[in-house]
């Protein structure tokens, strides 16, 4: 099969890593082979494939030979359960220097070094939102054809999940990136999969795979390990054999994204019952003086 | 009053009179609180020990007057090469006005690049909107046939994509769908300017060659019989191509000079100003994907090229700023073993003569010292050719240089019996160049304009050759490659060589017994 | 009509609006709007120029302006000679402002001096990464180590430092403290901000008043003071201007404590809030901290022009009218005494150059100030320009500037190239981006940012020089040349 380039995006701590790995993982065992790349200076795309604490990154092992131009393939990528083939950009400590640009670095070293060579899917794994141009590279042409939004029915997940849809649209006009779907990770709130697909639709776009919440997740993961390699009969596996397959059929199937503003989100959320009308009267005041009136 | 109206005296004559020698020596006194004398002269001393030296080497973060540039400066020069063709550089406009500045004062003539001008909003919001407005204003202004984009490097810390950003702006008709926009990203914290040559010219080709960024068909190779030529970021472009065109048709051989820049940076005063000159044309840059091979003229700037037009199926070699005899020797065979082209009589008749000024004049040039810095390849071409001379290239230092060149570069050495005492420096800078002039002196230092400060310091006599020449004049109309550039390097050596012994016999009574007239 | 015989002041009027419509033409909609602001002529009598000023250039014009980082380390900063001016960032900045500004100085370079060196962190990937602070701080112990006698170190930001964020007021400090309060001064000069030099101008200044001036609070002066004690304020001494400036003021019995910033020192910076009068030539670049000198430590500051001798003779009236008589008779004498070899200069150079035109694009003072000297010598300016001036340096061009002189605020190569094509003045005075534009176009020029590499032009012993290369420039037999006698 030709290259398939994919990229799993999402709000911070929304379960993108782990809902990623666990994909990748069952798209192994169907037989692809695979190149994670991750995108985050936190460097944790990665640990549950490796079974490692952290990943030494492109960008540290570059500083401490001087420049990228000193590293070889070898000393940046691991191996890890099924031959997936590992790869941290990394990037610095929160608060200095500039992770975006660590991300350029980082792939354009990865393609001068043929690090894609051989392999059926390259998925990138990229920080909560698209802050600036670097955490953008990923969605550039000839990068992801197709980007995973992992959410929930939390509002600021979807809140995140329709900002990243305006910087998919951005590129998507001049190049060629699509939005795949949504991938909605159930963190139990309020008609959930009801709010998920509507965001989906509004989105243009569709709901791939609802993720039920189940601790074996967090089992695994205690140990470093997917779901898939650590309880390969459960339930939950399936579920993300499911969502793997589905993620492997839907090639050529992503769309434009129509982004909402943010009065319509909160429509959106008002419809489902999630929010009650905004009493406009109300706004800005504290509890204290609303007791008054 | 020193001043005279018959005889205006400026500068350089002015302040060596009376009454300004003494102004300047009341305002250090009284109000610069100078370091003392002897304080001032033991760190002077202090500062030639080997001592210094080694605390100087043992830097890791601080870079004191360095012999490179950054990128986008190399990209300007690959760019205007091209027919036609107006640099695009995609970020803050001053990087711009200093790229134009210092090819001008190089070459002394003008230079015509744009920038995007991008500001504090674009740095926030990106450069989309200076991108879209700025190609609309230089086509509309400049009717360019092709614009060239590259980028500085706040472009690239904020992550511009200039493949989108190009596209965006020609769906909104900045420039017609089917104009050539060839880019290239150039950050100026990667490489150094020769990188910058590299990236622009690999864009260009690729651009032509790879189905203009996805709206024309990808270009089928069928092989001719030409001959690509890359001159590498070069301050002698202007007498180089020239003289290599000059080879290439007294061999019969067809060719195709990429980035021809050498009638751009030499345009007559006559009446007329052309912002464009020469310059390879747009549909010779493509046809030049059907070339039989292509030469590299310098390996460290077309690091990138020339495995890319390798994989095209072409024969790529790479030299290294091949300056005399067997340095031509395998430039010139190699053009003829590619092309079966034999090498002409009267190429071989010059080759003859350059060896005849050898025969003359090396008994000057054997067992000197010299120290050479520049870009990798013009050091190590400049090292070959002194050891050919039987003279010593003590150090060699590219700011520029890294591991792959050191290692050529010693090997270079390792060749000669004359290279037994010499050292390479790769990533090291004028500073430490100074250390070593005075640890271990030479008797002559190779080098750009900036030289002129060691010169000073060290006393070491400055050879000018390398980039930029800023102090004198039209040393860039020279060739100094082939056997006639390399004669032009031989005069250069040798005229320093007979104007510092003459600097050094010339007192009356008391040095004028080698003050000879014949030489 | 050929436009440029245009002789009445109505004529050279209809001229003027007739050729800014045609170079406006050439603009996409949008954008000729936008240039339309910044081209007009001068109206007798008006408050300024009609032209707007300081706004952002337009991307792909080819604007002839530069950076912030330009006009810090460039013009502000860079000539202060016994400090060490880090550029921060990227290798070419550094680079392309290297020793190219003529500044004049005396000193032993490298050891207690550092005007013409290039001092660079030469930012790699790594640095952009993971920021440059330590990299920064790494920086000034190799200075304190390799350079003893280093009396300061200024941080001259590019771009990226803006970008990445870096902390380099935080390192600076800490480097100050660790080195007995050395004066290490962190500049926000990023060559995004702003629109042209102009900003790294007022950034600079601002990094005088907060990181050198503060600390000498309290602290007496290095030297007895007197009553006649003068800065020289906004003069680079390009080519050795300020010396030729200075003798003059010292002359009239004035003592100069401070250069700003040409052949100046840290002490002289620190001296300055001890002066009686701060005068100025570069108004656009060091207003700033004249206006703030005068608020803090009531120091009066006055505006001068010492180029020509109209010029210089009016200017040492007023920097005398601030003193006693003493003074007063020193300015009387001094302007006798060079008037013989002002009139000398005239009598040879006047005849050559009268009636002669002149276009002028220049940075912050000159594109007004230098009018004088060339209508001592019988020429006319006839247009004008500023790369980075502001409204109020076009309130000040009305005092010099001729009933319809073309004005053309930062304008780009093409309405320049277009404007001098169709008025053929004798003399074009720009830049050297500009120089070789005309040259080719056989039109005569002077570089008037580097005096072509020569000068002083400022004083009496610089106007002598000036006029001997304005006559070198349009009187060179090459000119003739250009024209091939066979050619049609």
């Amino acid at each position: 099969m030709s290259l398939r380039q994919i990229a799993f995006y999402g709000k911070g701590g929304i379960g993108k890593s782990t809902t990623s790995q666990n994909t990748l993982a069952a798209l192994a065992e169907m037989g692809k082979k695979i190149l994670i790349v991750g995108c985050d200076p936190k460097a944790d795309s990665t640990r549950l494939i490796l079974h490692a604490k952290a990943q030494d990154t492109i960008l540290s092992l570059a500083a401490e030979a001087g420049s990228v131009e000193d590293l070889e393939l070898e000393d940046v990528m691991k191996v890890g359960y099924k031959d997936i083939r590992c790869v941290e950009s990394g990037g610095p400590e929160p608060g200095v220097g500039c992770a975006g640009r660590g991300v350029i670095t980082s792939i354009n070293f990865l393609e001068e070094n043929g690090a894609y060579d051989g392999v059926d899917y390259v998925s990138y794994d990229v920080l909560g939102d698209v802050v600036c141009g670097g955490f953008a590279m990923p969605i550039r042409e000839n990068k992801a054809q197709e980007i995973y939004i992992v959410m929930s029915g939390e509002m600021m997940a979807m809140y995140a999940a329709n900002n990243i849809s305006k910087g998919i649209l951005k590129y998507a006009n001049s190049g060629g990136v699509r939005l795949g779907g949504l991938v909605c990770n159930e963190r139990q709130t309020d008609k959930e999969l009801e709010l998920a697909e509507s965001l989906a639709v509004k989105l243009g776009s569709k709901l791939v795979y609802f993720v039920p919440r189940d601790n074996i997740v967090q089992h695994a993961e205690l140990r470093r390990m997917t779901c898939i390699e650590y309880a390969p009969d459960s339930a939950q596996s399936n579920h993300y054999r499911e969502l793997a397959k589905r993620v492997d059929a839907n090639a050529g199937n992503g769309t434009i994204p129509s982004p909402i503003t943010m009065d319509e989100l909160e429509d959106l959320l008002m419809e489902h019952g999630i929010m009650k009308a905004i009493d406009e009267s109300q706004v800005g005041k504290s509890a204290a003086e609303l007791n008054v009136a | 009053m020193p001043q005279n109206a018959d005889n205006v005296l400026d500068h350089l004559n002015l302040f060596r009179q009376p009454e300004y020698k003494e102004m300047f020596e009341n305002k250090k006194k009284n109000f610069e609180n100078p370091i003392a004398d002897d304080k001032l002269e033991a760190a002077r001393e202090w500062t030639k020990t080997e001592e210094y030296k080694e605390k100087n080497f043992a830097r890791e973060a601080l870079t004191v007057n360095p012999a490179k540039a950054c990128q986008p400066l190399g990209a300007v020069f690959a760019a205007v090469g091209f027919e036609s063709t107006i640099p695009f550089v995609h970020g803050s406009q001053g990087c711009v006005a200093y790229y134009r500045s210092h090819f001008s004062r190089h070459f002394k003539e003008p230079t015509s690049c744009v920038s995007s001008s991008m500001t504090e909003d674009a740095a926030v919001f990106g450069g989309l909107n200076n991108m879209i407005d700025g190609l609309a204003n230089t086509y509309n202004m400049y009717k360019p046939k092709m614009i060239a984009v590259s980028t500085t490097c706040m472009a690239e810390v904020i992550g511009d994509d200039l493949n989108a950003f190009i596209k965006t702006s020609k769906e909104k008709g900045s420039v017609p769908a089917e104009f050539d926009v060839p880019f290239a990203h150039t950050p100026a914290f990667v490489g150094s300017h020769i990188t910058g040559y590299d990236n622009v010219i690999k864009g260009v080709l690729e651009h032509f060659w790879d189905g203009k960024a996805g709206t024309a068909p990808k270009l089928e190779r069928t092989p001719n019989e030409k001959i690509n030529f890359l001159g590498g970021f070069d301050g002698y472009t202007v007498g180089n191509l020239r003289e290599v065109k000059r080879i290439f048709e007294s061999m019969g051989v067809e060719y195709t000079i990429i980035g021809d820049n050498s009638d751009v940076w030499d345009t007559p005063t006559d009446g007329e100003f052309r912002m464009y000159d020469g310059g390879t044309k747009l549909e010779d840059v493509a046809e030049a994907l059907n070339a039989k091979a292509t030469i590299s003229m310098q390996e460290f700037c077309t690091e990138k090229t020339l495995p890319y037009i390798a994989t095209k199926g072409q024969e790529v070699v790479a030299l290294n700023h091949p300056v005399g005899i067997a340095a031509t020797d395998r430039f010139l065979m190699e053009i003829s073993r590619i092309t079966g082209k034999p090498i002409s009589a009267e190429l071989t008749k010059e080759r003859g003569r350059l060896v005849d000024a050898i025969a003359d004049s090396s008994a000057h040039i054997h067992g000197k010292k010299f120290a050479i810095y520049g870009d990798p390849d013009l050091c190590y071409g400049l090292a070959a050719f002194l050891l050919e001379l039987g003279a010593e290239p003590v150090h060699i230092l590219a700011t520029n240089g890294g591991k792959a060149w050191a290692e050529k570069v010693q090997k270079l050495l390792d060749s000669s019996p004359f290279g037994t005492n010499c050292h390479v420096y790769a990533g090291k800078d004028l500073w430490h160049m100074r250390s070593l002039l005075f640890t271990e002196p030479v008797d002559y230092l190779i080098g750009n304009t900036y030289g002129k400060y060691l010169d000073r310091d060290t006393g070491t006599p400055l050879i000018r050759i390398g980039f930029p020449i800023f102090d004198r004049h039209h040393k860039h109309r020279y060739p100094v490659w082939g056997y006639q550039g390399s004669m032009n390097v031989l005069v250069w050596i040798l005229d320093a060589i007979f104007e510092d012994i003459d600097r050094n016999t010339n007192v009356v009574a008391k040095s004028d017994y080698s003050f000879d007239i014949i030489r | 009509m050929s436009v440029a015989q245009a002789e009445s002041i109505e004529d050279i009027k209809a001229r003027n609006k007739e050729l800014i419509q045609e170079v406006l033409k050439v603009y996409p909609e949008k954008t000729a709007k936008r240039r339309a602001k910044h081209l007009g002529t001068f109206e007798d009598g008006k408050p300024d120029c009609g032209v707007k000023s300081n706004i952002k250039s337009i991307p792909g014009v080819m604007t002839i302006r530069g950076c912030a980082y330009a006009g810090s380390k460039g013009v502000v900063w860079g000539p202060i000679k016994d400090m060490i001016h880090i550029s921060h960032g990227p290798v070419g900045c550094g680079q392309y402002s290297w020793a190219s500004r003529r500044n004049y100085y005396i000193g032993t370079t490298g050891i207690d001096t550092f005007g013409t060196m290039q001092f660079t962190s030469d930012f790699q990937e790594k640095d952009i990464v993971f920021g440059g602070d330590k990299k920064l701080a790494k920086i000034m112990d190799e200075i304190e180590v390799l350079f003893p006698l280093n009396k300061g170190i200024t941080v001259q930001s590019e771009c990226p430092i803006g970008l990445i964020g870096d902390d380099i007021e935080a390192v600076s400090k800490a480097k100050s403290k660790e080195y007995g309060g050395k004066t290490i001064v962190p500049v926000r000069c990023e060559g995004f901000r702003g629109v042209s030099q102009s900003l790294g101008h007022h950034i600079a200044n601002d990094a005088v008043r907060d990181w050198v001036f503060d600390k000498q609070e309290g602290k007496p002066a290095r030297f007895e003071q007197t009553a006649y004690d003068v800065a020289i304020i906004g003069d680079y001494n390009i080519g050795g201007d300020a010396w030729s400036s200075r003798i003059l003021l010292e002359e009239m019995g004035l003592r100069v404590v401070a250069q700003w910033s040409g052949d100046g020192t840290i002490a002289e910076l620190e001296a300055t809030p001890k002066a009686k009068l701060n005068v100025l030539h570069c108004y656009r670049s060091m207003n700033y901290i004249s206006r703030h000198m005068e608020e803090k430590y009531g120091i009066p500051w006055c505006e001068y022009n010492f180029f020509g001798p109209s010029k210089i003779e009016e200017s040492l009236r007023k920097i005398a009218s601030h003193f006693d008589d003493k003074i007063k008779e020193g300015a009387e004498r001094v302007i006798a005494k060079y008037r013989p070899l002002m009139d000398a200069v005239i009598a040879k150079y006047r005849p050559r150059l009268e009636g002669k035109k002149v276009m002028l694009f220049v940075g912050g003072l000159r594109p007004r100030h230098v009018i004088g000297a060339y209508e001592d010598l019988g020429m006319e300016v006839i247009g004008t320009g500023y790369e980075f001036g502001h409204n109020d340096d076009y309130q000040r061009t009305t005092h010099y500037v001729k009933d319809g002189t073309l004005i053309y605020d930062d304008v780009t190569g093409y309405e320049f190239e277009k404007f001098v094509e169709k008025i053929q003045p004798d003399l074009v005075g720009s830049g050297i981006k500009e120089k070789y534009v005309f040259q080719k176009m056989g039109v005569p020029f002077r570089q008037m940012h580097s005096w072509d590499y020569s000068g002083p032009y400022h004083g009496y012993d610089g106007f002598a020089i000036f006029a001997r290369d304005m006559d070198m420039a349009i009187n060179s037999p090459v000119w003739k040349m250009a024209k091939a006698p066979w050619a049609a």
